[in-house]
């Protein structure tokens, strides 16, 4: 018989990611809202938060580097995703005998590491631009713990980006829900300072616990949810498997969907 | 093929009327380039997105606890800078969806006037611009306890429109530079940021180190912010007045700046070929 | 007896769109209306037809693009709704055109990208790349972006892509349109190179010589349906005969066409105006029609031109399509 096995998944996700870095580098313009505009946010909180003692401070710095990090991992994720319809890639690559998760997989990758990268320069600058003391309380922790709440986003990348390949529109329907997700993970203040109504939608997020665990390790005297950093952590590690298990699912049903419907030359 | 038909050249020609080209432009690119193809999209960034952008910066605002920056001071000035999605947004993105779509090269290609071709692009971004900071400053004053001075409303439809005819011009800067780059949006996102830290949307300029308080100050979005605030608080004429005149200052100079950009970049991108590149 | 390696009972394709701002109407159309076929291994199969008439749905309903709206497809023996990836890797799709292509890394790179999706063996890979680049005559460019490329060597990386994983059936969607004169007949000759190695090939094309050229078996899809399926020498009988004559004069009534349409063997007349002269195209089964015939049922023209010529796909197809739009 000519013609060769379906890869297995590993390998898709390398060829993904190798792709997602080539692009990446063949258009420096992705500096941009990868280093750029994580920097600006965080400067924009700094300034509102600065007067107001060190640990807004850190809120500030906080949440600018969740919200560069969700641009660049959900954002660019999904974006590559429009592209591929853009270019017309997106037929070819679903008629690979590939499973197209674990394309998408091999992008949201690559994009969690520059997230890393611009959350860890906004950092820097805040550091270096203002002098302003971090009052961290376990830098170690800390660290492992931010690369924590990008995996974190990550899985929500991943569900998320099956929006992408369901519709044409996806991109406009992120950028219409963006800031109710920065609303609701509470990236830049506590979810307990919302209506407590909204705490189970809230919760449902895998970044809501896992940015509370982190302020827990970098805030000193923080009060967030009152369970403590462990359930944090567990309920976060629980819900990223759930929406990385929920992706999966899901876009065996959009690939589908879009085959039945033929949508996927659509741009 | 009739033999009836004119021999080839012989066929009266003109360039099509300023005014044609205006309104053929203001009707046809909102279906085709301006991304507002669908009702409940339109909906959308004029209900919803302004709503949470605006929950979102309250909320900071009130942890912050800085009696500068109180919660209607934010919402506010983030309800004036949710036009940027209507305006400078969505018009930047035009040059993006032309070559997308390979009709950069045939529309400019065309004899029509470039000027009436982009102006008339911007006609629904004003009006959508104009309805979703409607929408936002009710949000504003009805949920967030923004306060209206009497005879607020008149001022402050005058200076949202000023602002919605600026920043389409703005729009339009952004949109030119992307006919020398592969992509515009990416133009659009970081204006998008720039506003919410130099417009003052929320907090003052004068937070700002020296410098970025003059960028900010370029932008016609920090006067119409001012405006409407102003509007609101029933200042008085005299301040309002040098507002109004700076965002118009500021947006004639934007459209000036853009067809003239638009020239230019048009004529490197035929030298770079970077027409059809995205 | 080997199992056919395409086969199709009575598929339909339906798409459903909307239109409209405010009030969006549901708009139906059916792309596909009960086609049925069969393709054996190692055939080139030609599909022909009009713009719209269906030839991409029925490809990417069989390259497991698209699902079918009911009847079934069966590809390789598989079914192209419930074992699609099975399929996948045994299939090569060449789509072609401007599009589906990553722009901004080279040839080479998307080969590489696509070598993986389809599980290359990673020892061979490097070699397999180069050798496609090789077949589709891209070697010295393969290092340049995309973005670089002319549309003709665009459609070679895409014919490359589509060879790389060795399939044992092939699909072509117009791979030749595009490309210079010279470079179409080297991507014929290629076709037929993969076809004398047993590759099996569907071909949809628009140059009705290519298909007289290169398919076994050709058949025409228009309004979603098959209206002809055969060989071309099948087909020539089928709409009425290898001669041709063309017979050009000033306006024929209807009394001439009767006594024309009376001679022996003329199965088929179409008349096209062409200026003040008509043109009278007219198939022939038997040799015994001769020209003198013709003058002989025509004593009033004075100025008839009379030409024989060897019916071709492109007459064959033009009656064919016609006769279903009437």
């Amino acid at each position: 018989m000519r013609g060769t096995p379906p890869p297995p998944g590993p390998r898709i996700l390398g060829a993904s990611f190798r792709l997602a870095a080539q692009t990446f580098v063949a258009d420096p313009q992705w500096l941009i809202p990868s280093i750029v505009a994580p920097v600006i946010f965080a400067l924009a909180a700094y300034e509102m938060y600065r007067g107001s003692g060190p640990v807004l401070v850190l809120y500030a710095i906080l949440g600018a580097g969740m919200m560069s990090m969700w641009g660049q991992t959900l954002y660019g994720s999904g974006w590559a995703i429009g592209q591929d319809r853009f270019l017309g890639t997106l037929e070819p690559v679903l008629g690979a005998p590939a499973r197209y998760l674990w394309v998408v997989a091999g992008r949201v990758l690559w994009n969690t590491l520059i997230g890393l990268a611009g959350g860890a320069l906004v950092f820097l600058v805040i550091a270096a631009t203002y002098h302003a003391p971090l009052p961290l309380r376990d830098p170690l922790l800390f660290v492992g713990l931010f690369a924590f709440v990008i995996a974190t986003l990550a899985t929500v990348g991943l569900l998320f980006s099956a929006l992408f390949v369901l519709t044409r529109y996806g991109g406009f329907i992120q950028n219409i829900g963006e800031f109710a997700f920065y609303v609701a993970t509470g990236c830049m203040f506590p979810v307990v300072l919302l209506p407590f109504w909204t705490t189970p939608l809230s919760l449902l997020f895998p970044p809501t616990w896992a940015l509370d665990a982190l302020r827990y390790v970098g805030v000193p005297g923080y009060r967030g949810l009152s369970w403590g950093l462990l359930p944090d952590l567990v309920g976060a590690l629980v819900l990223s498997v759930a929406y990385a298990a929920a992706a999966a699912l899901l876009f065996e049903r959009v690939v589908r969907h879009v085959l039945a419907q033929g949508t996927a030359d659509e741009y | 093929m009739s033999t009836e038909t004119l021999p080839l050249g012989s066929a009266p020609r003109s360039h099509p009327s300023l005014s044609r080209t205006f309104w053929v432009n203001a009707r046809f690119a909102p279906r085709t380039s301006l991304g507002f193809m669908r009702l409940d999209f339109v909906l959308g960034t004029v209900f919803v997105l302004p709503f949470t952008q605006i929950v979102f910066f309250a909320y900071v605002a009130g942890l912050a606890g800085n009696p500068a920056i109180s919660v209607a001071y934010v919402a506010v000035g983030n309800a004036v800078a949710t036009m940027t999605y209507s305006s400078v947004f969505s018009v930047c993105q035009t040059t993006d969806m032309e070559k997308q779509q390979y009709t950069l090269e045939h529309l400019l290609v065309s004899p029509a006037n470039r000027a009436a071709l982009y102006l008339g692009r911007g006609l629904v971004p004003v009006l959508l611009s104009f309805l979703t900071v409607g929408v936002s400053l009710g949000y504003a004053v009805g949920i967030f306890g923004a306060a209206v001075a009497p005879g607020a409303l008149l001022p402050v439809t005058i200076s949202v429109l000023l602002t919605s005819v600026a920043m389409v011009g703005f729009g339009l800067l952004l949109g030119g530079v992307a006919l020398y780059l592969r992509t515009s949006i990416i133009l659009g996102n970081i204006f998008l940021f720039i506003g919410l830290l130099l417009s003052g949307a929320n907090f003052p300029l004068s937070f700002l180190p020296v410098p970025l308080q003059w960028v900010g100050e370029a932008l016609p979005l920090t006067w119409g912010i001012v405006a409407v605030r102003d509007s609101l608080s029933g200042t008085g004429w005299g301040p309002l007045l040098v507002a109004w005149a700076i965002v118009l200052g500021e947006g004639a100079a934007s459209y000036a700046l853009a067809l003239g950009l638009w020239e230019v970049f048009e004529r490197r991108a035929y030298r770079t070929g970077s027409l059809g590149r995205f | 007896m080997s199992l056919p390696v395409i086969l199709t009972r009575d598929l339909t394709r339906v798409y459903q769109s909307r239109k409209g701002f405010f009030f969006q109407d549901a708009v139906r159309t059916e792309a596909l209306r009960g086609v049925n076929l069969e393709v054996s291994s190692g055939e080139v199969y030609g599909l022909l037809g009009p713009n719209g008439a269906g030839k991409t749905t029925l490809t990417k309903i069989l390259a497991t693009l698209l699902l079918p709206t009911s009847g079934t497809a069966r590809v390789l023996g598989l079914d192209v709704s419930t074992e699609s990836r099975a399929i996948r890797s045994r299939i090569g799709l060449v789509l072609g055109g401007e599009r589906g292509l990553y722009n901004r890394v080279s040839g080479r790179e998307n080969l590489r990208y696509f070598a993986d999706l389809y599980g290359v063996p990673v020892a061979r890979r490097a070699r397999r790349i180069d050798e496609v680049l090789e077949l589709v005559g891209m070697t010295s460019a393969a290092d340049r972006r995309v973005e670089e490329y002319s549309r003709g060597m665009k459609q070679r990386i895409h014919l490359a892509r589509g060879l790389l994983h060795e399939p044992e059936l092939l699909f072509l969607d117009e791979p030749t349109i595009g490309l210079d004169p010279k470079s179409a007949r080297e991507i014929r000759k290629l076709i037929r190179t993969l076809a004398s190695q047993g590759v099996t090939i569907f071909l949809t094309t628009h140059y009705m010589f290519e298909a007289e050229e290169l398919c076994h078996r050709i058949s025409v899809l228009t309004r979603g349906r098959i209206v002809a399926e055969d060989t071309v020498d099948g087909l020539r009988r089928l709409v009425g005969g290898d001669r041709t004559i063309e017979v050009e004069g000033y306006g024929f009534d209807e009394k001439e066409l009767s006594l024309l349409r009376a001679l022996p063997g003329v199965s088929r007349i179409v008349e096209e105006d062409f200026g003040p002269r008509e043109r009278l195209t007219l198939r022939v089964r038997t040799p015994e029609t001769t020209e003198g015939d013709i003058r002989a049922s025509l004593p009033l023209q004075r100025d008839l031109r009379i030409r024989e010529r060897t019916t071709t796909l492109e007459d064959i197809y033009l009656d064919l399509v016609e006769e279903e739009a009437t």
